[in-house]
């Protein structure tokens, strides 16, 4: 079954029609890029300082009060996507696999933005950038966008969500909104690349998956467990008491997420992988207050 | 050691499967994770590993492999030698006697003893043999040589409480005999649980006096059943105390000799304590008081009296003392007083004072004098026929003479007709021959020189200083039931009897008018005797019997009861059936016993069904005291009465020395096995092992 049939481009059309102002001005409750300046929509005004235009000067009010105030306008400006897709092979884990629909978030959170006439970027990465979608703009770039999706497939070692924001964050770009999407199981630490890129002034905003049997585990008795990421291995003897410790760990590592979230006004959308990808979606517009 | 089943050795090869099967579970099982991050961070924070938890699976598999080998060694069932060499072979005697009812240890004696004998049972080695042998009475074997537990506790909870006197020497012989005399490799016990004093020899002083009653007893060798015996260990628990018991130790009647209605009493109290007792026996006929007696008893005195009643009625006589102590037993005793019933007497005479008065001061006599010329012969009729109508006959043949008799007695005076009448007669001075005798010449003085004294019918008679003149030579017809009691110095008879299918002739020769024999005390005594002996006995006492005695009874006699008061089609006209008269110790029949099964029911009501041979039926051994009845098992109607009593002065006497029963110690012995097999113990150990596995691998104690 493809990743991105017609059924799947549908729910991308409604989620567009239902989000026009998403990244416009609320995405995430964050104004993104408001600038003052020679758009053509009245802002407010300000007082005249010297050295202004006087081109600016609301004569009206000039005439009226007999005060010299400056007339300011919004400037309209593209906002800069760049969607970080993690494509480490622990994505490939799960049922369905997170790799699936953190595609499709990808896929959508793309549309919704093309459609607005925003600049799309998607990095894939894993322990590194492995792949590249350039900035793009224009929603009839969605089919090459969703060939590149369907291209990717889980690779590298374990994650390093570090080095990859570094490696980002020296490419001369504008910055931007990053949404980066991901299980975060960053053997360094997430805080490293979030850091980062909170630090060069991108917008961060985190979509988390996870699988069921990583949040509750169902393992018992003598195994020997491999990490797909590294393929290292553990021998344990699991009991329901270190099932009872794993859960307690798992959740203190979502909690430590949400602090982060809370503490760095970062967004956040934890999610576990089998939920359909428009239901998210509308989740975190929701959130957002794109749709009511 | 040694194995019961080597063959189950076999089951060993159960180990490899159970190896193979447990290595291929412990090897780890592979599984993929998205990150390892949060195991790792669990493990990485716990200890290092003990010992046990590096050896957590071999230790596991030794578990295993050790189960194995208990349970496969427990299948081969293993023994040791010395097991075979002390298998025991035990002999458990329990005395149910009157005595252990005594009730000084709560509950009694016996509840004790059952539950000593159930802990001997369960203190039994495996492979140990018990056999139950019980000493209340005539020593039975209530249980065979057996290992299992169970059988032997439910024969042990069957026994039950007699009135028995103690047979425990018998006992013990018995159980001897059980054991065998062989040498073997086996222990040889027996175990006596029991009051019987030690060195006491407890046999029944009442035994001698129904000695023919009693089932016969092998004569012990030895008084004192705890004679050393190589080879044999005889262990005895005695249960009592020193507790006193006042009991009746003789309680028996008879009919008085010179008054008909009248019978004695004799009764024996016994104050079997070490104090002194006062108390009361009263004495009821048919629970009216006849007497009453005040008893002041000093230690171990034995007080009897006899008393002298009279009686036409009967019934059930019951002493009793009005004290109540450990044994109950002995304080009541009974006696069955049959009714008197009145007997008709025809006299044929044509007058002799001394015969007319002798009947007539019989209170018992019902007498009618005929004189010959009226008199017509009752049985002639019958006689005559007997050649044409064979159905008469026969029945007068199969009629018991207790039933002719019901008609009466015929006294013939003289006056003797051709034909001898059925039933009864007595023959008195015979002047003429008939069909049974020829009459001779007269003898002038005649002296009696030859008398039966074993006759009946010559009791309490002597007759070889009375002078019998002109008594006549007799010569009988046929030498066939002609017995004779007295003959003169040239042998002729004078006192003879005839006993005939149908008939019972007393032939007496002497001339009443001229001898002195009416003005003798001989007289009275032996017409007395020949109306007894005409009636066999009728309504004379049976005397009471001791518990666990044997007695005899006449069954053609029960049979004839029966008959005799049925209506008879084929009974001549002039034959009054209705008179009821009934053998010793019967209370009322109306049955048919003679068609219907009998059967002995027990003072408790217990029934037990007789067999019925055609002459004599063994009754007892009596092991309850009361009042047993022979019934008719149509109708319940009673053919017979026996009165039973404890009446032993060593069963009333339950006093236990106190030596010997601090002395006697439990008889329990256990073994160090528990009594257990070796099998029982290796299970044991293999549960033991599987739930300490569990306990340390499922519930994760070893991790």
């Amino acid at each position: 079954m493809p990743l991105f049939d017609t059924e799947f481009l549908k729910k991308l059309e409604y989620l567009s029609l239902v989000s026009r102002r998403m990244f416009r001005g609320s995405l995430l409750a964050q104004r993104r890029t408001m600038q003052t300046g020679g758009g053509i929509e009245f802002a407010d005004h300000r007082e005249y300082s010297h050295g202004d235009d006087f081109r600016h000067l609301d004569w009206n009010v000039f005439a009226r009060h007999g005060q010299l105030l400056l007339k300011r306008f919004q400037e309209e400006e593209d906002l800069h996507v760049y969607l970080l897709l993690d494509c480490s092979r622990s994505m490939a884990f799960g049922s369905p696999p997170k790799f699936d629909l953190a595609r499709q978030i990808v896929a959508a959170l793309a549309y919704i933005a093309l459609a607005d006439l925003d600049r799309v970027a998607v990095i894939a990465f894993a322990d590194d950038i492995i792949a590249d979608f350039p900035l793009t703009r224009g929603k009839d770039r969605i089919l090459s966008l969703l060939k590149f999706l369907e291209g990717l497939e889980v690779q590298g070692e374990a994650t390093d969500l570090g080095r990859v924001v570094k490696a980002f964050t020296q490419r001369p770009q504008r910055h931007g909104l990053a949404v980066v999407v991901s299980d975060l199981f960053d053997p360094q630490g997430y805080e490293r690349g979030f850091d980062l890129l909170r630090y060069r002034n991108y917008e961060l905003h985190a979509v988390q998956l996870h699988d069921r049997q990583e949040a509750e585990p169902s393992l018992l008795g003598e195994l020997e467990l491999v990490d797909i990421e590294s393929d290292g291995g553990q021998q344990v003897t699991i009991t329901e008491n270190a099932l009872k410790k794993y859960r307690t760990l798992f959740e203190d590592f979502q909690e430590s997420l949400r602090k982060y979230g809370r503490k760095y006004g970062v967004g956040l959308t934890q999610t576990r992988c089998e939920v359909p990808f428009d239901e998210l979606i509308l989740k975190m517009m929701r959130a957002s207050g794109a749709v009511g | 050691m040694s194995l019961a089943s080597p063959l189950a050795l076999l089951w060993l090869a159960a180990l490899i499967p159970v190896v193979v099967f447990y290595i291929l579970k412990i090897r780890l099982r592979r599984v993929p994770v998205s990150t390892i991050l949060f195991w790792r961070q669990i493990y990485d924070e716990q200890q290092p590993r003990s010992i046990w938890q590096r050896m957590r699976h071999w230790l596991s598999l030794l578990a295993q492999v050790v189960l194995i080998l208990l349970l496969v060694l427990a299948l081969a069932d293993p023994f040791f030698a010395w097991e075979t060499r002390q298998l025991r072979r035990i002999v458990l005697i329990v005395d149910n006697s009157a005595s252990m009812n005594a009730t000084d240890v709560s509950p009694s004696r016996l509840a004790a003893a059952k539950d000593e004998a159930l802990r001997v049972i369960r203190g039994m080695r495996f492979r140990d043999e018990l056999a139950i042998v019980t000493a209340g009475g005539s020593p039975r074997v209530v249980c065979g040589f057996s290992s299992h537990s169970r059988t032997l506790s439910h024969a042990i909870d069957d026994v039950v409480a007699t009135d028995n006197p103690t047979r425990v020497i018998e006992a013990v012989e018995l159980a001897r005999r059980l054991l065998g005399e062989r040498q073997d490799e086996h222990q040889r016990e027996i175990v006596v649980l029991t009051d019987t004093a030690k060195g006491q020899a407890r046999q029944n002083s009442n035994l001698a006096d129904h000695s023919a009653e009693r089932a016969p007893a092998s004569p012990p060798p030895n008084l004192n059943f705890e004679v050393p015996d190589p080879g044999l260990q005889i262990r005895t628990r005695r249960f009592g105390t020193n507790a006193g018991n006042v009991g009746i130790t003789q309680f028996q009647t008879r009919r008085s000799l010179i008054d008909p209605l009248g019978y004695e009493i004799l009764v024996e109290v016994t104050n079997a304590s070490d104090e002194l007792v006062e108390c009361r026996l009263e004495i009821d006929l048919n629970d009216e008081v006849v007497d009453v007696v005040p008893l002041k008893l000093t230690p171990g005195q034995r007080w009897s009296q006899s008393f002298e009643k009279t009686s036409a009625d009967g019934g059930h006589l019951m002493a009793k003392l009005d004290r109540a102590d450990t044994l109950a037993v002995d304080n009541r005793a009974w006696a069955v007083l049959p009714q008197r019933e009145m007997l008709p007497v025809t006299l044929v005479t044509e007058g002799n004072l001394f015969l007319q008065k002798v009947f007539e001061s019989n209170p018992l006599v019902t007498l009618t004098r005929i004189d010959p010329p009226g008199w017509k012969p009752p049985g002639s009729r019958i006689r005559q026929n007997a050649g044409t109508e064979n159905s008469n006959v026969a029945f007068n043949s199969a009629r018991s003479l207790a039933t002719a008799a019901t008609s009466g007695i015929t006294v013939l005076h003289r006056h003797v007709p051709e034909v001898l009448p059925s039933g009864a007669v007595l023959v008195i001075d015979p002047r003429n021959s008939c069909e049974a005798w020829q009459l001779g010449e007269p003898i002038q003085n005649p002296i009696v020189h030859q008398q039966d004294k074993d006759s009946p019918v010559l009791g309490h008679v002597r007759l070889d200083n009375v002078v019998m003149p002109e008594a006549r030579q007799v010569t009988f017809a046929s030498d066939e039931g002609v017995k004779v009691l007295a003959r003169s110095v040239a042998g002729d008879p004078l006192l003879a009897t005839i006993e005939r299918p149908g008939q019972k002739v007393l032939l007496l020769t002497v001339n009443l008018d001229e001898g002195d024999l009416p003005l003798r005390t001989a007289f009275p005594i032996l017409m007395m005797n020949a109306l007894n002996w005409c009636t066999e006995n009728r309504g004379e006492l049976r005397e009471s019997l001791p518990t666990g005695a044997i007695t005899e009874i006449d069954v053609a006699a029960l049979r004839s009861v029966g008959q005799a008061f049925q209506p008879d089609p084929n009974a001549p006209s002039d034959v009054e059936l209705n008179q009821t008269t009934r053998p010793a110790g019967v209370a009322g029949t109306t049955g048919q016993p003679g068609k219907a099964d009998l059967r002995l029911v027990a003072p408790d009501g217990r029934r037990s069904a007789l067999p019925t041979p055609s002459e004599r039926l063994s009754l007892g051994p009596f092991d309850q005291c009361g009042v047993w009845r022979v019934v008719a098992d149509e109708g319940d109607t009673t053919l017979l009465e026996l009165a039973c009593n404890l009446a032993d002065r060593n069963e009333s006497d339950v006093r236990v020395p106190k030596s010997d029963a601090a002395t006697s110690a439990s008889v329990v012995s256990t073994g160090w096995l528990g009594n257990r097999p070796v099998w029982f113990w290796l299970i044991a150990v293999a549960w033991l092992l599987m739930a300490v596995e569990w306990w340390a691998y499922q519930r994760r104690v070893i991790e």
